[in-house]
């Protein structure tokens, strides 16, 4: 009988470890459902017609092959933002949200409607994203997705949204393949991992002098997507990757895999993954063996967070930014972003930007499809939505001209590479 | 008749042990196939020559120091369960406690310039901070969470640890934000700086901040080994591991040695909670379920219930986790996965952990 009180104690921490190793990191890509005709215009047809359904009502006259949202007169349009607002990636989905909410107020209405902003936590992990997901899609008011933030729950939360009919524009999810899909719903102002991975391979070949590097990565979607797409590029370049290694995110004692690094003599390391772990890595180089050898992280690790966790240590240590061109609209958006939240903008994270320009491209193709009817309410298609979306052309964003190419990639930055001295980030040479 | 019974009797027990020795061979054939396999992939680690010998030490070391932690951290789940056969799964929980009172304590004596002028001072009162404040929770715990459900059946009081671990966690986060803070070390005991020794060559530092740990938790052991062994109260703790109603005949109060058994078991997290802050140098309110949970692992490796057997299982532990990676040729990332692969193949091999438990009472 005490044994298997034993054997109870020793499966539930094996459960418990299953379940928070899986928290953070991205689980493999849930078959990603190829958008057929088909499957798009089944479903959403029972989902969208509730709100309306006042007897003296006619067949709306609006009509869309995924289905119209029809809002009331005096009901608002939701708009949700899903992502990490509580835990250890916090900072990223509460400065984005920021950023939107700052896009909503410079457009509060559409033809006469209020617009609604939701948010929903996910922690970042691709199972409560899809949790989440599939609470946005049964909301037959929500019309349009800021989001998801991470790359893993925007794999976990595309087939749903593309059932549903919902169109989404990702600020920051960046993993390449995310627009390999074939989806019809997601979008992205984020800059690319596969165009971030293959500028830093060639920075680091042909800026730095660098032929010997060791890629590190923790696993996740994004993390481990551009470790492996700098990678390809830098061998495609001639120089030399000499392995790879991949850490358990949320630890603090990385100085196991970094002596195993340390072993495979690469004179840098590059790292995809977030800011935390980067911090940790970088403090223990020096002890692990690894003096004098560069880091190299990713526009995950770029930030202020970075440098008050890695203090000292982070001197020398190099990031990717996507810069944000000056304008006189940033100007202003960063002084009312201060104004609003009291934090300096970019403090958090350097995505507020992009929070603001997915907002305002949902914003904009609203106002371009939304109809008002005859007895008041306002009907929105949803497929014409998201081909408005998908078809925006020189939309005058924050991070600069947007334009969205066919499989919905509407980056409009450059990407900049930044390295630590005395404590504060500038630019590489 | 009589005969017939005896000999069906007879034939019983030779099925039995027939099928008993069936168990045994599955058993070993699944461990040797383990042991094989490992005993493969680190042969092919040698022959590529993939690791010299500054990254064995390297990893050895590491393994030691964290190691060391889970064993101080092991000893608190082994000091509870010797005496109430129970798991308290919050234990985790105390050590982030612990770590955020020194972490508190660190910040001010860094702000005021007190942990420049006497470093080891400062660190002697963090450690007394963080001890003290997790005897405060471990007490509370026992007083809030375990004690009434004192006669209970044994899941109730593991549900409850459970929920109290829950509860702490969350409590942290609000009290304290989900940020990670880092602790603000005297300069004299910076993180990741220490003494260089040469292997093979090449430089193989050993940190001033592991070296504290290590020595620390060696020292915490003996003490507490003395403690249940030399004194009066160690000696009331054994009664009551012993036979509760018997040590109460005898005059032993038990329920004092129990909130004491939990007062130690604090000290001892709190201690651990310091020195993972003082080593690792991040904490957040998340910090103490891993390494619990590994810690738990360790003692029930080692034998739980037996001191000398969280010791061992916290240091098997620890080595093995940061060994077994590089021996079998994987990413690090599964190296909570070989190290409770190293938990089973004891366990089938022997059920009761390393060293065995040590138990006089037959428990339900």
């Amino acid at each position: 009988m005490k044994r298997r009180m034993l054997l109870f104690g020793t499966l539930l921490v094996i459960a418990g470890l299953l379940l928070s190793s899986c928290a953070p990191a991205a689980t493999p890509a849930p078959t990603a459902a190829p958008a057929t005709e088909a499957a798009p215009t089944a479903t959403p047809a029972p989902a969208q017609a509730e709100p309306t359904a006042t007897p003296a009502q006619p067949a709306a006259q609006v009509t869309d092959e995924w289905g119209v949202v029809v809002i009331p007169a005096g009901k608002t349009i939701k708009i949700g933002l899903a992502g990490p607002l509580t835990g250890d990636y916090a900072n990223f989905g509460i400065d984005i949200s920021r950023g939107a909410e700052l896009a909503l107020e410079e457009h509060p209405e559409v033809k006469g409607f209020k617009v609604e902003f939701v948010t929903q936590d996910t922690q970042g992990s691709p199972e409560q994203g899809a949790a989440v997901a599939n609470k946005f899609a049964s909301d037959p008011q929500m019309v349009g997705i800021v989001g998801h933030i991470f790359s893993g729950e925007t794999e976990a939360s595309i087939p749903i949204y593309e059932k549903a009919g919902i169109v989404m524009v990702s600020p920051s999810a960046t993993n390449p393949t995310l627009t390999e899909l074939g989806s019809k719903v997601f979008n992205r102002v984020a800059f690319t991992d596969k165009m971030q991975g293959e500028f830093a391979a060639k920075y680091i070949y042909e800026k730095l002098g660098v032929r010997k590097v060791v890629t590190m990565h923790d696993g996740g979607a994004y993390g481990q997507g551009l470790a492996g797409v700098m990678a390809e590029a830098f061998k495609a370049l001639g120089g030399e990757v000499l392995g790879t290694q991949a850490i358990t995110p949320g630890e603090t004692d990385y100085s196991a895999p970094l002596a195993a690094v340390a072993a495979l003599g690469p004179e840098l390391i590059y790292f995809g993954g977030y800011d935390t772990d980067a911090a940790v890595l970088v403090s223990q180089m020096e002890s692990a063996g690894l003096k004098g050898v560069i880091f190299f992280g990713c526009d995950g690790t770029y930030g202020e967070n970075y440098l008050k966790l890695a203090g000292k240590a982070a001197e020398g240590t190099y990031s990717t930014y996507v810069p944000i061109p000056e304008s006189e609209a940033f100007e202003k958006f960063r002084a009312r972003y201060k104004e609003r939240y009291g934090d300096e903008q970019g403090k958090l994270s350097p995505f507020s930007p992009h929070g603001h320009d997915a907002m305002a491209i949902i914003l904009a193709a609203l106002e371009k499809v939304a109809v008002v009817q005859a007895d008041g309410s306002l009907a929105i298609p949803r497929k014409a939505l998201a081909d408005a979306v998908r078809a925006t052309k020189d939309f005058p964003g924050l991070t600069g001209t947007i334009t969205c190419s066919e499989v919905g990639e509407c980056a409009a930055a450059s990407i900049q590479f930044m390295v630590v001295k005395d404590g504060k980030w500038v630019v590489a040479e | 008749m009589n005969v017939a019974a005896e000999s069906s009797k007879l034939r019983t027990a030779r099925v039995k042990e027939r099928k008993v020795s069936l168990g045994l061979l599955l058993r070993l054939g699944i461990g040797l196939l383990v042991l094989a396999f490992f005993a493969y992939r680190f042969y092919g680690v040698l022959a590529r020559q993939a690791y010299g010998a500054e990254t064995w030490a390297r990893l050895a070391i590491s393994g030691l120091i964290i190691g060391s932690v889970y064993a101080v951290i092991a000893l608190g789940y082994t000091l509870v369960y010797g005496i109430l056969f129970m798991i308290n799964f919050a234990h985790g929980e105390v050590m982030m406690i612990g770590a955020f009172a020194g972490y508190f304590v660190l910040e001010a004596f860094a702000a005021s310039g007190f942990s420049a002028r006497q470093p080891v001072l400062a660190i002697l009162i963090t450690f007394l901070a963080g001890m003290t404040v997790s005897m405060l929770v471990g007490i509370s715990l026992e007083r809030i969470a375990y004690r009434p459900l004192r006669g209970a059946p044994r899941l109730v009081p593991l549900i409850s640890a459970i929920g109290a671990s829950i509860f702490l966690q969350n409590a942290a986060q609000l009290m304290f934000g989900s940020m990670r803070r880092t602790y603000s070390n005297p300069p004299a005991l910076e993180r990741n700086v220490g003494w260089v020794l040469d292997i093979a060559g090449k430089p193989v530092s050993i940190t001033y901040t592991g070296v504290l740990t290590f020595a620390f938790s060696v020292v915490l052991m003996i003490g507490l080994y003395l403690l249940v062994q030399r004194t009066r109260l160690g000696r009331a703790m054994r009664a009551v591991a012993e036979n509760k109603e018997a040590a109460a005949l005898m005059g032993v109060d038990v329920d004092r040695v129990i909130a004491n058994t939990f007062a130690i078991s604090g000290v001892l997290a709190g201690a651990a909670g310091v020195m993972w802050g003082l080593h690792n140098g991040i904490i957040y309110h998340y910090v103490g379920f891993i390494p619990g949970l590994k810690a738990f692992t360790a003692a029930v490796l080692g034998g739980i219930g037996n001191i000398p057997g969280a010791m061992l299982g916290g240091i098997v532990l620890g080595i093995a986790e940061s060994l077994a990676p590089a021996v079998l040729d994987m990413p690090f990332q599964l190296k909570d996965v070989l190290a409770f692969a190293v938990l089973v193949l004891v366990l089938i091999f022997r059920p009761t952990g390393i060293l065995g438990e040590v138990l006089a009472e037959e428990k339900v």
